[in-house]
């Protein structure tokens, strides 16, 4: 039987079903944003209508990365800022798997940065939640990549001299063909964006505004927020690079002045991922990498011309 | 063994000299006769000196010596560089109309042939052909059928169509025709040709073939001197196979890309050399407590920091060993040959499979990247059995879960291997982290449970010492009074030094181990000989203490970290000092 089985099967799926049977309560602080994130994704997974097993999620370090432990799917809890190039590759090697990487922002704006550039920039079909609270919570409350500049903390007494990372705009930049924002308080709206950015074909970056009701009072709770689909305040196209760079601009900065801007800021449908750019070089198999291993009756090739080169 | 011919072409970095030196490698190795070639370079794309040395016999030759026959020499600098090495009768080719070499002196005991090779080149059709004229040139010198080339000419200019082959081989034969026409030099060797039809290859080709031999269908790289061989032989050749190579931003996400590829099923590789290994050591204690398969080619340099990148050594044993923080299970080979590179790189991903861990397969450069004969039949790959370990798939997977159906990726077996269940397979789905955790993949600081899991881990290690067989092999007098034992491409230097040494009637026994951990245990060998030799290159003598700890005897260290590989005839004086307690430290040249 092939494992590959699992995958394309057609039925109904009940949220309930990626609540894990070894750690089905989180131990995240009450009135923590994460919360929102895997209540979120639980429900997205059965509109995308994928089960637990054909999901792989990978996740860095820190509170955020242990979404994998209260939600059922093939997990991987790696190391501290190293989820995408695992999870991309994992993709590559089994196109089949719905992969979903999750980190904080220091997780991926700061030690994992170059992945998330790199990441973005090859267009992986692939989905990265980054869980943005604008602080290091697991380690205790220092300065993370997005606090913002002045920020106090105990590794900044005197608050950051840095301006704090943008990052729709460096999703944007880096190549990311779906960029969007949700925030933890506004959880029909992440439910929907997930979805989205699941089944989007290509890199979809989710900067997910999530409270630390523990070590960054100062952030609140990003209420209240406005959704710039829903508003008339705002006009733009999504799929109008430009555009969206110059909205992008705005939501970061009106963010620091206590003003939360969430939804979907750019959208490309036709870029290509790097797996259809490779395979249009002739440079990655038609058939998943890993296939072989499924498949036991499968024949390994060898050939004799390898030596040819030699001669 | 003085029925070796030894050539050598030197110049610029960006005057082709590999290209050129690589055509006559070809040649010869068509004409039936063994080669073994050396690589004198730098790292830089232009100017300094560069060097391609090819050792020649109808006999298998296995090393250099500290003798050049033939020499052509595009620059003043290449005869200053080859001094040493250059003997009474030593022929230097050299163009004596180009302007920077009009006042090269020639030493007396030696022939100085001019030969106009740009004059002649244009001749052919154009300067560029220069390098092909020397080769006519050398051919004649070396009685050498100039025709041998022909193929190997094909081989590197067939893509640029019939004309431009042709016009190269117009300017061999103008270089020949030149020397025993225009010249009175007359050849004092004779090449000896044979039906044998030889593989020329280095070992990162060696490494690159073995892999796609062995079901390798994933390689993740970032490009670095001198590993960057193995990268580029696989693109464009594995691809026919089902699989692929990604150029990943850096080494972190190179070994990352590699343990994603694996985690979903692929047989996934990288490679890199020291300073991607200290990138590479933060992923190794994850892909050891994941337990994911995983094999890592370091080819090594000389080190540390960015050291001398076009260097030989062997410095990175500790590294491999004890990379890496916390207590981290791994298995360390090292082939010892360019032959041996495709066996242990088979082996390293039957390894990592079957005891779901890390594996370092490492090469040294010397071996890397410098090109040896054999016969094609010596890389057998109808032989080449791929052993997947406990992959459980279908029913099997009911075997493995608990009483709340919960796999357990991470069972404490007896021999301390795990089912291992692919992302995608039904029933499956667990945990895995970085972090201390359960049977199930979950995290946990339990005393008990963390003791459990730390033992599992380790207990493959000690399964694996039972079951497989890491041997090393032996070679001279197995009642010798001096043991030599020596890791990496020292062998083959090593067994020409052998030779040398039992003329000289000293009686040597030699081992040579590729297997770095788990190792063989050397106990009853060391302690059965009066004198311990271990043989490697660097400085403090790695493999030495090794063995030091091991048996828990004092031994000699014959160390070499000039950046050069050993030679056979140097060798030989080294192992005849260590005997006699005479060794000085290595002579500085000024």
């Amino acid at each position: 039987m092939s494992a590959f089985s699992a995958i394309d099967e057609d039925r109904e799926i009940d949220p309930e079903e990626y609540t894990p049977g070894i750690e089905p309560q989180a131990t995240w602080c009450p009135g923590c944003g994460d919360f929102s994130v895997l209540k979120a994704l639980k429900q997205a997974m059965p509109e995308v209508g994928r089960t637990p097993e054909e999901v792989l999620t990978v996740t860095g370090i820190g509170c955020s990365s242990k979404l994998n432990s209260y939600f059922e799917s093939y997990g991987f809890h790696s190391i501290h800022g190293r989820s995408l190039p695992i999870a991309r590759a994992a993709k590559l090697a089994n196109p089949d798997l719905e992969v979903i990487a999750a980190g904080g922002d220091g997780d991926g704006y700061g030690i994992g940065g170059n992945h998330f550039i790199h990441t973005a920039r090859e267009n992986h079909d692939m989905t990265y939640i980054v869980f943005n609270n604008e602080i290091f919570g697991l380690t205790k409350g220092q300065t993370s990549p997005t606090s913002p500049k002045g920020h106090k903390s105990k590794t900044q007494p005197h608050g950051s001299a840095k301006d704090p990372i943008r990052p729709l705009s460096l999703g944007l930049t880096a190549g990311a063909s779906y960029v969007a924002r949700t925030a933890a308080t506004n959880p029909n709206q992440a439910a929907e964006i997930l979805a989205e950015a699941i089944e989007h074909d290509g890199f979809a970056h989710v900067d997910f505004l999530t409270q630390c009701p523990t070590w960054n009072k100062d952030a609140k709770s990003y209420v209240p927020y406005t959704d710039v689909q829903e508003s008339d305040e705002f006009d733009f196209d999504v799929t109008d690079r430009k555009e969206a760079a110059e909205m992008m601009y705005e939501v970061e900065s009106k963010l620091y002045e206590g003003e939360v801007l969430t939804g979907r800021f750019y959208v490309d449908e036709d870029r290509p991922s790097y797996t259809e750019e490779k395979q249009a070089t002739g440079e990655m198999p038609e058939e998943p990498l890993a296939e072989k291993y499924f498949d036991e009756d499968s024949e390994w090739k060898r050939s004799y011309d390898l030596l040819e080169h030699h001669t | 063994m003085e029925n070796d011919l030894n050539w050598a072409i030197g110049g610029e970095a960006g005057d082709g000299i590999d290209s050129t030196g690589k055509i006559f490698a070809r040649a010869l190795s068509r004409a039936g006769r063994h080669v073994f070639t050396s690589k004198d370079f730098a790292s830089r794309i232009r100017g300094g000196y560069t060097a391609y040395k090819v050792r020649t016999a109808v006999d298998r030759v296995e090393s250099v010596v500290d003798r050049l026959d033939i020499l052509i020499a595009l620059t003043e600098r290449t005869i200053d560089e080859n001094l040493d090495e250059l003997r009474t009768g030593s022929v230097i080719i050299y163009d004596g109309e180009q302007t920077t070499m009009q006042d090269v002196e020639i030493p007396e005991d030696m022939i100085g042939l001019e030969v106009p090779l740009t004059d002649l080149a244009e001749g052919a059709g154009g300067a560029i052909m220069r390098n092909v004229v020397a080769l006519g040139a050398a051919c004649e010198v070396a009685d050498f059928p100039v025709e041998y080339l022909d193929e190997a000419l094909v081989k590197r200019f067939g893509e640029k169509g019939e004309a431009i082959v042709a016009n190269n081989r117009e300017a061999a034969r103008l270089g020949r025709d030149y020397v025993h026409e225009e010249t009175d030099c007359t050849s004092q060797f004779s090449l000896e040709t044979t039906d044998e039809d030889y593989v020329l290859l280095n070992g990162d080709e060696a490494i690159g073939m073995a892999a796609i031999a062995a079901g390798c269908r994933f390689y993740a790289g970032y490009p670095i001197t001198p590993a960057t061989d193995i990268m580029e032989y696989l693109t464009g050749r594995i691809e026919a196979f089902g699989g692929a190579v990604v150029q990943a931003e850096d080494e972190l996400s190179a070994i990352n890309m590699a343990l994603g590829a694996a985690r979903a099923g692929a047989r996934a590789m990288t490679g890199t050399s020291g300073p991607g290994i200290d990138l590479m050591s933060e992923t190794f204690g994850l892909v050891a407590t994941s337990e994911t398969p995983l094999v890592i080619a370091n080819v090594m340099r000389s080190g540390p920091s960015t050291g001398m990148p076009t260097k030989q050594e062997q410095g990175d044993l500790n590294a491999m060993l004890y990379g890496g923080h916390g207590e981290i299970p791994r298995f360390v080979l090292a082939p010892t040959t360019i032959g041996e590179c495709f066996d242990r790189t088979v082996e390293a991903f039957n390894l990592a499979e079957k005891y779901q861990i890390p594996v370092y397969l490492t090469a040294d450069l010397s071996m890397a990247v410098t090109e040896q004969t054999y016969p094609p039949e010596r890389f057998d790959m109808d032989a080449v059995e791929i052993d997947r370990g406990k992959v459980v798939e279908g029913d099997a997977v009911d075997e493995w879960l608990d009483e709340k159906d919960r796999f357990r990726a991470h069972a404490a077996t007896e021999d301390g291997v795990s089912p291992r269940a692919l992302p995608g397979t039904p029933e499956a789905a667990h945990m895995t982290t970085g972090l201390e955790h359960d049977e199930l993949g979950r995290r946990t600081e339990e005393e008990d449970v963390r003791v459990e899991q730390v033992q599992k881990r380790q207990r493959k290690v000690e399964t694996a010492r039972e079951r497989e067989d890491f041997d090393y092999r032996a070679f001279g007098d197995s009642d010798a009074e001096t043991l030599v034992l020596s890791w990496g491409s020292n062998e083959g230097a090593m067994r020409e030094a052998l030779e040398i040494l039992d003329e000289r009637g000293i009686d040597v026994r030699f081992l040579s181990v590729p297997y770095i951990y788990p190792r063989p245990d050397l106990t009853e060998e060391v302690q059965a000989a009066k004198t311990v030799i271990v043989v490697e290159c660097n400085a403090t003598g790695q493999f030495a203490d090794l063995i030091e700890h091991d048996t828990l005897t004092r031994v000699e260290r014959v160390t070499k970290y000039t950046g050069v590989r050993f030679m056979a005839d140097e060798l030989a004086e080294e192992i005849e000092s260590a005997i006699a307690g005479q060794r000085a430290p290595p002579e500085v040249k000024r």
